[in-house]
């Protein structure tokens, strides 16, 4: 499961364009690290790519931090196990 | 076939211009599912028509003024074709009258399907379209919106308010690969005209330098230009089809 943060704070690094290390696990999004409504939209778009998952578009309200991200993809990811 | 297996979304698709597209939409290849809100039998004869030319078209009953149903429309067309590439929002009505003799029901009803309606179709749409990074949006607005028509207040209104929507979410998507643009249709002949009286019909061409009423099909072909990739570096624009009504 640490592979999945991972995998994400890299994700998520590569849109909002900044170092992997600069994300920490309870950086807030919009006040830390910049992130604006349409980098949200294209992080929820790269997990459900990555992953096969489809999460709702809803979820983006929860989008707030890098841990998060993980537990909402990891729900998702049960699901459709 | 320029629009060949994409998917299109016609809000008010079975009378009039919204028609008129649909069937250019068809014919051209793409999948359509259109809304209409009364209409059943046309809707029923427009699906006859299309199926005639080999296509799979969908109506359903849909009141625009419901934000749900729009969300519903939107999975509709995403689940029966398989994705969604092309809006047209065309759904509009008018309740002309003096200001001085509006209600107050007929400025919302007019406001609330012409406006908010197209508010609740896009923005139901829009997330797939970012997502997807392509999309391609067609609002009809009106010379209404632009000229000003004395006893359309709330008509004008809500089609002027069309085009700030327009040229605003143009600029707001353009990096997503998706573009919005508006086509501004005059008097053209449709029942929306059609109680009007002949002398009314003779004065109001008089005021137009090509010296005719509209067809439905002059909006469709400039619809058809705007969704096509000849208009690939067109965005935010409002193209104004009207014989010359609204020259500056």
């Amino acid at each position: 499961m640490q592979d999945i943060e991972n995998e994400i704070r890299n994700l998520v690094a590569e849109i909002i364009e900044k170092d992997p290390s600069e994300i920490k696990p309870d950086s807030r999004f919009v006040e830390d690290l910049g992130v604006d409504s349409m980098m949200a939209l294209e992080i929820l778009a790269g997990i459900e790519k990555k992953y096969k998952i489809a999460i709702p578009e809803e979820k983006l309200a929860e989008f707030k931090t890098l841990s998060s991200i993980v537990d909402i993809a990891k729900t998702y990811l049960s699901k459709n196990a | 076939m320029i629009f060949k297996d994409k998917v299109a979304i016609v809000t008010g698709g079975t009378r009039g211009i919204g028609k008129a597209i649909v069937l250019m939409l068809v014919r051209e290849g793409a999948k359509v599912v259109f809304t209409y809100s009364k209409s059943a039998q046309e809707a029923e004869k427009l699906i006859e028509e299309t199926g005639k030319l080999g296509a799979q078209t969908i109506g359903l009953q849909i009141d625009v003024r419901d934000f749900d149903k729009a969300k519903e429309l939107i999975e509709r067309a995403k689940t029966a074709f398989g994705g969604l590439d092309i809006l047209v929002n065309n759904a509009g009505i008018t309740r002309d009258k003096a200001l001085m003799m509006m209600t107050r029901e007929e400025w919302l009803e007019v406001i609330d399907t012409n406006l908010n309606g197209l508010f609740n179709v896009t923005r139901n749409a829009i997330v797939t379209f970012l997502k997807q990074k392509s999309g391609n949006i067609v609002n009809i607005t009106s010379v209404s919106g632009i000229i000003g028509l004395a006893r359309q207040t709330n008509y004008a209104a809500s089609k002027a308010g069309i085009i700030g929507f327009t040229r605003s979410l143009a600029r707001e998507v353009a990096a997503y690969g998706i573009r919005v643009n508006a086509v501004a249709p005059g008097f053209i002949e449709t029942d929306m005209l059609a109680g009007l009286k002949n002398e009314f019909k003779a004065k109001m061409i008089e005021h137009i330098p090509l010296s005719r009423l509209g067809e439905v099909w002059d909006v469709s072909r400039a619809v058809k230009f705007l969704l096509s990739d000849a208009a690939g570096y067109i965005t935010g624009q409002v193209l104004v089809v009207d014989g010359g009504l609204a020259i500056k």
